[in-house]
């Protein structure tokens, strides 16, 4: 069908369409993808969604969760009904294997995924979009993680309502003046989403100073940043008061301000009930204690196997060993002074097949963009690539709109989304409040640091701006609400941008 | 008590912090803040805009 074209057919039949598009995960960048590709493609083709949990979770406001603030049911919304009213096909399963060549009976490709119940699901496709997202490595630290650890995590709904419960009985013993020491930061040296886990402690300390006991709590952040303030991108420069300075100046001040203590170039190598050794760049081992830790884990991705035609193993030429999927970067392993911004993928489609992409944190990143560190260990101690929320989305359309004109024609994809030529707006909240609550408002242009084209400091000084304040508390209420309702797939959602 | 890493960092003067909740001031930044972000979005969707 012509690029495009035709509105979202009635209700679909799995696998009896003339395209069969198969999309793996419902986060923000798998559900964005679905959701274009079925308003975009026609009558007869059909768009499947296969995802584990049968909801959809505006993962930005989990921070809100965290603190007591929202409920989980505040964001999250079922993604059933939305698929049915948009002519979706849905399946709730675990997405396991991935068959590119199809089996020895049909050369037609599918997937198999696995139901709570232990159901496995074949689910054919002529195109294949990969959005699993990422799976918290809480394994990779001994001690950590909600489920059977010693820390918390607001990663998920449940989570989030997990620490904030434990947040309400801390408080109660502040109230009867007991002191309290919390930690907050990342619970390994590779992890990133250091800006979540950065939301989480402003809005803690918000918190408890709204509840009146903050003279009661020590807190701290932990971080295996090796500045504040770098967040996986390298950091940025903002052009302020007349001088261009560097996010850790920013990030500093934040917590100078707050009361709240630091420490950098940590990975976090057990966490024990009370406390959590860590190891630092210089190849120091020490300790911090706590009665309250939120510390988020490292990801990798979900593990999908991938077999060809006779059912020989092809997971590695799929995935990297970081399980996260090949698509079109330049995985050439060179030292940090060689990385390129064109590095960087462009049209998320898989090197060996032609009709399987990759959108949001399920593609593999070329390398890192913070400076890559090692202790003396041999300890790697440096933050891994942010690529959640807006480059997810935006993604998750390029790719959907790839594949809509590759389903009318298109020889190879048509559109392009490289986080070295995109921007990002982020909204940071640092305390919610409609008139005393702030957050920091910033842009990023370009996400990736492309040094060829902006020499001194790989980005564009104009577009890279951050203010704290109360508007951006306001902006980031408005998102809520806004791309949630985008989410539900109300009318005029396409206007909404990513 | 003061950390040693906080004696150190920048901190706002107690008109900056005003400003950041000062309601008429916090409206403009609002209207100016959400103009330069739909700017950085326009600019990025460039790839992925469908004709």
């Amino acid at each position: 069908m012509p690029p495009g074209g035709g509105r979202a057919p009635g209700r679909t039949v799995l696998g009896v369409g003339v395209s069969r598009v198969v999309v793996l995960g419902a986060g923000i960048s798998g559900h964005t993808a679905a959701a274009f590709a079925r308003s975009w493609l026609g009558r007869g083709d059909t768009v499947t969604v296969v995802s584990p949990r049968p909801d959809y979770n505006w993962v930005p406001s989990n921070i809100w969760v965290g603190v007591g603030l929202m409920k989980p049911a505040q964001v999250t919304i079922p993604l059933a009904p939305i698929y049915e009213r948009a002519g979706i096909e849905f399946v709730l399963a675990s997405a396991r294997e991935i068959h590119p060549e199809g089996d020895p009976q049909d050369a037609s490709p599918y997937i198999t995924a696995e139901s709570a119940d232990g159901a496995i699901t074949r689910v054919p496709y002529d195109f294949l979009i990969n959005a699993t997202g990422p799976a918290l490595r809480f394994d990779k630290t001994e001690g950590l993680g909600p489920d059977g650890g010693h820390s918390l995590s607001v990663c998920l709904p449940q989570h989030a309502a997990q620490a904030a419960a434990a947040l309400e009985e801390e408080v109660e013993r502040m109230r009867k003046g007991e002191p309290r020491r919390f930690l907050v930061g990342v619970g390994h040296g590779t992890c990133t989403c250091e800006g979540a886990a950065f939301e989480y402690i402003v809005n803690l300390e918000f918190e408890l100073r709204n509840r009146g006991v903050r003279d009661k709590a020590e807190i701290t952040w932990i971080t295996n940043e090796y500045e504040l303030g770098d967040f996986g991108m390298g950091g940025m420069h903002l052009k302020r008061g007349g001088y261009i300075t560097p996010s850790s100046i920013f990030n500093a001040s934040l917590f100078a301000e707050r009361g709240i203590d630091w420490i950098t170039r940590a990975h976090v190598s057990r966490v024990e009930p009370d406390r959590v050794l860590y190891e630092t760049l210089d190849g120091s081992e020490r300790e911090q204690g706590f009665d309250f830790a939120m510390l988020l884990p490292p990801f990798s991705g979900v593990g999908l196997k991938a077999f060809d035609r006779e059912g020989g193993e092809i997971t590695e030429r799929l995935f990297m060993p970081n399980e996260f999927m090949r698509v079109d970067a330049n995985y050439t392993a060179t030292a940090y002074e060689d990385w390129k911004a064109s590095d960087w993928p462009r049209t998320y489609q898989s090197p060996d097949y032609g009709n399987i992409f990759a959108a949001g944190i399920a593609f593999a990143p070329p390398h890192a963009i913070s400076v890559p560190r090692k202790s003396p260990n041999g300890t790697i101690i440096a933050p891994a690539p942010p690529r959640t929320g807006m480059p997810s989305a935006m993604i998750g359309k390029a790719v959907a709109s790839s594949i809509v004109d590759m389903i009318g024609g298109a020889e190879a994809p048509t559109h392009t989304a490289s986080m070295a030529e995109m921007g990002a707006a982020c909204v940071a909240s640092a305390g919610a409040n409609p008139f005393t609550g702030t957050a920091a408002s910033m842009t990023v242009f370009p996400i990736v640091p492309d040094f060829e084209r902006y020499p001194e400091y790989g980005r564009d000084k104009d577009r890279t701006f951050g203010e704290i304040g109360l508007a951006g508390h306001w902006i980031k209420i408005l998102l809520h609400h806004l791309f949630l309702y985008k989410a539900r797939l109300r009318p005029g959602w396409r206007r909404i941008p990513e | 008590m003061e950390s040693e890493h906080s004696s150190y960092a920048t901190k706002p003067t107690r008109f900056t912090v005003f400003m950041r909740t000062f309601l008429p001031w916090q409206l403009w930044r609002f209207a100016a803040i959400n103009l330069k972000m739909i700017g950085i979005i326009r600019r990025s969707h460039r790839g992925d805009s469908r004709k």
